[in-house]
């Protein structure tokens, strides 16, 4: 029987399989391999991954840190200069704290992502190419650093892309990168 | 109220059974009455969730601008629950019993506990209804996740256990039935019932995740705990919120195999295969859950990379089996008729003017063209950070549940008002337009979702930011173009939608009743079963292995685009 409603016959396990069905097989079998493969290679040798290093932290203390941070750092008309290589941005209803900021191109940074009191999303882009642009959940309790390298001058804008609440809309950030 | 009770009326024998005249199965009235309950509670969700998708969308096509911001994430919360969560459960319920007890010929089990479970989930669903409605500040609408810490009403939580607690019970009959017939025997399932097994299962795992997540978030909002860890309520929450989206995907793939079958005349090409690609998914698609939480801070490279890949594409690969076995079916079970020569006879000479083959047929492609490859795409780690919580990702999931699931579950209502309430369609014009005029409008208004996310960055859930950002100078002012479009398709589809309902309902209420023995024009030309032909396997499967090898290419072609946009950011990560 090749019927869905029924039984099917004592013997299907042995029914043979058609010859295009079994070419799609394997051709379905190697491509998701591959993608596996890909996937976890880039990893290796890719330049845009979104691996960081996570701590736990309080909020308050995170917020302290920026805090510090912001003592630390040059004020300038485009925003904070980091003293270092630490850039700190600490999301909070409805606003970035710490930004904005003005970095060199072609410098890496440790930038450190978290929130103060429930979670945001940390999403990126230059001004004039908006289909360049990236993703990342901030927690309040978590500390991510991530290392970035902004490798052309311009100006980068933030916003929030996880529904904090009513104001969500409002929360906008920048980048100004200038030549290093 | 005649009309109502006389829809659930049948010529049944002095058993209570009947033979049904479109699939030949004996069926039992205490199955028929369940599936019409559970299928008409369904609608009514799908018709709430519909009110709500049109405001929800003239509120994102800034043109119209219809809601202010308040308002706008309340009605996005109820266009989600309704949509994603009732209208698909409700029908995932009517489903088992199809799939289960009326497959198997059997009376339904249990039957206290259907409708005790109906009850509970109907209780459940006004509940979380109004807990949306009536949410007060501080408290915010919950959306469809309702991630801690933002402060959402406890009766959210609460309402939404008393829910999920309710499918559980109405699920028992179904596993009650499978428990009777393969109890002390070595019988092996008819595919649709083994299919509806397996969506059963994963649905129980989906189900206690969902519990555990609402539970410690609501042990949280009554004070029971003092603290919650965002990073543990999202990896429990995403237990039920990918996995009620895989009971989605498990019950819509039945469901083609059944209506290619009893529309299409569709044979099962190979047993084995389908069969172990359902097995597939039951070891491997849960875990692709982890796909959101791939630009979390704290979970390693690691175990994301495994569970979004389903371990190695498990369950991708699964996925292709059928998007391969499907088709094959409509075309063997034709050309053994000898309905349609060369390459896509079989497909061009198929019964489009019926829309229950039609909607079946448009959910396969558009679910895998559409849903299918970008769920893929966008589940890679790196790519995930260009699609994260952008417009895109509303674009996919609208692909998978409105494109796939929504118009599957759609034939399978058409299907169900000829073979259970055998009542005619008003119009079969109409009829015969709605998978046409929804899933033409709906594939637009999709691939304008993804464009505005991938292309231009627009952020999901939000009431305004490309015409405007409050207080900045800044705007995705650049995306209007593509919103025009998007407003304008997510009308004719929203109409199209209200076509359905309106079919559907007219049909119940004031269609002709079809007489016994009719198949209300639903069989395929030579009936259900030919006779003769070529054996299965030798079918010469030319048409579909073309199809597919268009569908790799694409598939191909659609991430190697994507990579190659990822490419192009700045270098970020360890």
């Amino acid at each position: 029987m090749s019927d869905p409603l029924e039984d099917p016959d004592d013997d299907w396990w042995n029914s043979p399989v058609n010859r295009r069905e079994s070419i799609w097989l394997g051709l379905a079998g190697a491509w998701s391999v591959g993608i596996f493969a890909w996937m976890a290679g880039f990893t290796q040798f890719g330049d845009q991954n979104p691996i960081g290093t996570t701590y736990d932290v309080d909020p308050e203390q995170y917020q302290e840190r920026v805090a510090e941070y912001k003592e630390a750092a040059e004020e300038t008309e485009d925003g904070l200069v980091p003293p270092g290589d630490s850039v700190y941005v600490g999301a909070m209803r409805f606003n970035w704290d710490g930004l904005p900021a003005v970095l060199e191109a072609g410098r890496e940074y440790d930038i450190h992502l978290g929130a103060y009191d429930v979670q945001h999303g940390f999403s990126v882009r230059p001004e004039e190419n908006l289909n360049k642009q990236i993703n990342l959940q901030v927690f309040p309790g978590s500390e991510w650093v991530i290392p970035m390298t902004f490798d052309e001058p311009g100006t980068y804008h933030v916003v929030c892309n996880e529904f904090c609440g009513q104001g969500h809309r409002t929360m906008h950030g920048r980048f100004t990168v200038v030549e290093g | 109220m005649s009309a109502i009770t006389s829809l659930f009326r049948n010529d049944y024998d002095a058993d209570g059974f009947r033979t049904c005249s479109v699939t030949g199965l004996d069926v039992h009235r205490s199955v028929e009455n369940h599936v019409k309950l559970f299928g008409l509670t369904a609608v009514i969700a799908l018709a709430v969730g519909g009110v709500f998708a049109f405001t929800v969308a003239m509120t994102r096509w800034e043109f119209i601008g219809f809601l202010d911001p308040g308002s706008y994430y309340t009605h996005l919360s109820l266009h989600a629950w309704n949509l994603l969560i009732f209208w698909m459960v409700f029908m995932e319920i009517a489903i088992l019993y199809v799939g289960g007890p009326m497959v198997l010929g059997r009376k339904l089990p249990l039957r206290r506990l259907a409708s005790a479970g109906w009850v509970i989930m109907a209780l459940g669903a006004v509940g979380v209804n109004a807990s949306i409605l009536l949410t007060e500040a501080p408290n915010e609408a919950p959306l469809l996740t309702a991630y801690v810490p933002l402060p959402v009403s406890p009766w959210f939580y609460g309402t939404a256990i008393v829910f999920l607690f309710g499918t559980t019970i109405a699920a028992l009959p179904f596993f009650a039935t499978i428990w009777f017939e393969t109890r002390g025997t070595r019988r092996s399932l008819p595919l649709v019932a083994f299919g509806a097994f397996i969506t059963g299962i994963i649905a129980v795992e989906a189900i206690l995740g969902g519990i555990a997540a609402f539970a410690y978030a609501l042990a949280w909002r009554v004070d029971l705990i003092a603290a919650v860890e965002p990073g543990i309520y999202r990896q429990l929450y995403w237990i039920i919120g990918h996995g009620s989206q895989q009971i989605n995907l498990l019950a819509m793939i039945t469901v083609w195999y059944f209506l290619t079958h009893v529309v299409g005349g569709a044979v099962v090409v190979s047993e084995k295969v389908s069969r172990t690609a359902f097995v597939f998914y039951l070891f491997f698609i849960n875990l692709g859950a982890a796909h959101h939480l791939l630009v979390d801070p704290g979970v390693s490279a690691g175990w994301r990379i495994w569970n979004t890949s389903y371990a190695f594409y498990g369950a991708a690969f699964a996925s292709m089996i059928h998007a391969f076995a499907i088709p094959a079916g409509i075309e063997a079970g034709r050309r053994r008729r000898g309905q349609g020569g060369g390459l896509f006879g079989w497909l061009t000479s198929a019964p489009w003017g019926n829309p229950v083959f039609a909607a079946t047929v448009f959910s396969i492609i558009l679910f895998g063209f559409l849903g299918g490859i970008t769920g893929v795409v966008m589940g890679q780690m790196q790519v995930n950070m260009t699609w994260h919580n952008t417009f895109a990702a509303v674009g996919h999931f609208h692909a998978t549940v409105v494109l796939g699931t929504t118009l599957a579950f759609m034939g399978l209502v058409f299907f169900v008002i000829k073979t259970m309430f055998r009542r005619d369609f008003v119009s079969n014009t109409l009829a015969s337009a709605v998978p046409y005029a929804y899933a033409g409008a709906m594939s637009i208004v999709t691939l304008m979702m993804m464009y505005a996310g991938i292309l231009y960055g627009v952020p999901r859930r939000t009431a305004e930011v490309v015409r405007n950002i409050p207080g900045s100078e800044f705007s995705f002012a650049a995306a209007i173009p593509i919103f025009m479009i998007f407003g304008i398709f997510a009308v004719v589809a929203i109409a199209s939608g209200a076509l359905f309902i309106l079919v559907s309902v007219g049909s119940l209420l004031f269609g002709d009743r079809l007489p016994g023995g009719d198949d209300g024009g639903l069989l395929p030309e030579g009936g259900l079963h030919a006779d003769g032909g070529q054996p299965i396997h030798a079918v010469e499967l030319r048409g579909t292995f073309t199809l597919c090898l268009v569908f790799l290419a694409v598939f191909i072609a659609i991430y190697v685009l994507n990579w190659y946009l990822v490419t192009q950011l700045w270098s970020i990560g360890a």
